[in-house]
């Protein structure tokens, strides 16, 4: 984690400041906001009852395009830490003013390993000429590796914060740790399983790919939306068996699949909140998908 | 008798009250503007730990992070400010401090200046998305200004019609009033500056209404593509940003060390023969600046002081061609019985009405000094 983020002397401050900048919805302890479900569900696990982590982002929606109100940001201004997912991960941040002392990248450590999946328009304005706008793959938590990373950059900037309660935070962080390296034993020899390519519904699962070795092939297809016919001539020519889709799709689209030899199974990313259950108990269902 | 005198040569009065009043008031005057000089600039200085910036004078550094002069230092590349935070010794506090909307100086920051400086809002909320200012009290009361209204930056250079649009943004809050610098500056955030300069900007989408043509990754639009010179709820998705923000320009970064231990250990990551980054205490540089200033000011006593030993034996004379030339008056007086005790207190009446009044309009120039001083040093550094 950059240490700008989390050096004491500005906690101070920010602490010195909770009267100046507007506060955060009731509640008396450390205030803690995450950019997706995925942050949150880890904070909780290390904060445990000393942090109360926020989550803002309605359910239903794509925490990654979301866009806050300005009384939403101004919460969000007023908690003790923000804990951003890095790699371009909710666009909103960009654009919001927001105290650097506070944010947390959590994926920093592992910036240079970023995927880019596509660069975009060149072009040119302004005093720096022509240039281009890259995209980058941000569901990162997908590897349960870099979830480590993340989740370690989470506890290191709550011992920051809040060092009295170290010791707390570092038993969280442990028993989550144990968690996603079981998740990441078990992930690796399930999807390897699958005879040829794996085919991905939607181009998120980039790191989850890079992390097992896996030959995947992207579309970006929509559960609820019958692909054209051109989509599916690119199916049809790749010797696959598995599909991973975000949500279950449509059971036209799915017999088609199978039509193909294809089986849709349901890989769901949790970048929200859940409707049942919790992120890991998420991951176990996908898990159990793919068995 | 002395009053009638004094009221009947009226004018001659008023010259040698005026005279003896700029001979007392000058000095007290000075000295005066000069402490409050020392206090205005001393209190901000010492509470700003250390300011980091492009090699050159350190002076045009410290007045233009502190006190928002007009004259703008050389500018710092934006990844300085992650190379403070790497060292963890110090919170760095970006600033920019380039442009103006009419006057008034805009000053370009993130939210963690606010909390550093104490200031609060007295009327909205604090910066929220790009776009956004936040404006200081005596702006505010200036030009009318609240939340809901907007201010629009002034462009660099009139004559460039190729240049930068001005930037309309909107007012979300008025800062509650310091009596310092910051009462006289509009805040934005430090990307909301990088759009003014053309930076950062947000536009249509270039393939739906202007292309022109495209060659495989390369888009060439018609002069017909509008930037959009307003953030909007609506628009703001479309902003982005132009090039590697880590070399964006920046005019200072204020490191807020926790001890003084910290703030040394910083100082020492900034020395060396290849350094191109200055960082400098503000407390000595305004120390260094105040020491001149005393410098000045006891040359000035100086050639003060002679010049009110001149001013003085003038007055001297004026009195002894004026006793001179009141003979016969002072005979008659004399001639219809006046004691000369009596005629001495007159005449030293009359000399000591205009001692005193030259003493009291000293006075209120004094106090009207000590009133405006303040500002008046404030205009005076920030041009």
């Amino acid at each position: 984690m950059n240490a700008y983020w989390t050096i004491p002397v500005l906690a101070a401050i920010a602490g010195c400041t909770d009267t100046q900048v507007p506060a955060p919805p009731a509640n008396t302890g450390p205030t803690v906001y995450a950019v997706n479900y995925p942050l949150q569900y880890m904070a909780r696990r290390i904060g445990g009852d000393v942090v109360d982590v926020v989550f803002p982002c309605p359910a239903g929606v794509d925490p990654a395009d979301w866009r806050p109100d300005d009384a939403t940001v101004e919460a969000c201004q007023g908690a003790d830490l923000i804990l951003l997912n890095g790699a371009d991960y909710a666009r909103w941040t960009r654009a919001a003013s927001l105290p650097p002392s506070r944010l947390v990248d959590t994926s920093a450590s592992f910036r240079d390993d970023y995927i880019e999946t596509e660069r975009g328009l060149t072009h040119g304005h302004g005093p720096d000429g022509e240039h281009t706008h890259g995209r980058i793959a941000f569901t990162t938590w997908l590897d349960p590796v870099q979830a480590i990373a993340q989740a370690s950059t989470i506890r290191d900037a709550f011992a920051s914060r809040w060092p009295e309660h170290s010791a707390g935070f570092e038993a969280g962080f442990e028993s989550l740790r144990a968690d996603l390296a079981s998740l990441d034993d078990r992930l690796g020899p399930l999807l390897a399983a699958s005879d040829g390519p794996l085919l991905f519904a939607q181009p998120v699962y980039q790191y989850l790919a890079r992390r097992y070795g896996l030959d995947a092939v992207s579309f970006h297809w929509e559960p609820d939306e019958m692909p054209a016919d051109d989509q599916w001539q690119l199916v049809a020519g790749q010797p696959a068996t598995l599909m991973i889709w975000q949500a279950q799709p449509d059971a036209a689209i799915a017999r088609r699949l199978e039509s193909l030899g294809i089986t849709s199974v349901v890989f769901s990313p949790c970048a929200n909140t859940p409707d049942d259950g919790d992120f890991l108990s998420v991951m176990e269902a996908n898990l159990r998908n793919l068995d | 008798m002395a009053w009638r005198y004094v009221a009947r040569h009226r004018f001659k009065t008023a010259i040698l009250v005026l005279s003896l009043a700029l001979i007392v008031f000058i000095p007290v005057g000075l000295r005066v503007l000069v402490a409050q000089s020392e206090r205005e600039l001393t209190a901000r200085a010492e509470r700003t730990p250390l300011v980091i910036g492009a090699k050159g004078s350190p002076l045009e550094l410290v007045l233009s992070s502190l006190y928002f002069s007009l004259d703008a230092p050389q500018t710092l590349r934006f990844d300085a400010v992650d190379r403070v935070a790497d060292t963890g010794l110090a919170t760095p506090i970006p600033l920019s401090v380039r442009h103006r909307s009419r006057s008034d100086p805009i000053v370009a920051t993130t939210l963690d200046y606010f909390g550093f400086r104490g200031l609060r809002i007295a009327d909205g909320r604090l910066l929220t998305r790009l776009g956004d200012c936040v404006v200081g009290a005596r702006v505010a009361r200036r030009r009318g200004l609240g939340p809901g209204q907007s201010v629009i930056s002034s462009p660099e250079n009139v004559f460039d019609l190729a240049g930068v649009y001005p930037l309309k943004m909107r007012v979300t809050g008025v800062l509650a009033p310091t009596g310092g610098p910051d009462d006289e500056v509009i805040f934005i955030d430090v990307k909301t500056a990088w759009i003014i300069e053309g930076r950062a900007h947000g536009h249509k989408d270039l393939e739906r209404d202007t292309l022109l043509g495209r060659d495989g990754d390369r888009l060439t639009a018609n002069a017909a593509v509008v930037e959009h010179n307003e953030v909007t709820d609506a628009n703001v998705g479309s902003f982005h940003f132009h090039g590697d923000q880590a070399a964006f320009p920046i005019t200072a970064i204020v490191a807020v060390a926790p001890d003084r231990k910290s703030a040394d250990l910083l100082m020492g990551r900034f020395e060396g023969p290849d350094e191109r980054l200055q960082i400098v205490r503000p407390d000595l540089v305004v120390d260094t600046l105040i020491d001149t200033v005393f410098v000045v000011q006891r040359f000035v006593v100086a050639a003060l002081a002679i010049v009110a030993l001149a001013t003085l034996a003038t007055a001297a004379l004026v009195v002894m061609l004026s006793l001179r030339l009141r003979r016969r008056e002072i005979e008659t007086m004399v001639r219809i019985g006046g004691a000369r005790s009596t005629i001495g207190s007159i005449l030293a009446l009359e000399i000591c009405s205009v001692v005193a009044a030259a003493v009291t309009l000293a006075a209120a120039l004094t106090w009207l000094t000590s009133l405006f001083g303040a500002e008046l040093v404030r205009t005076l550094i920030t041009g």
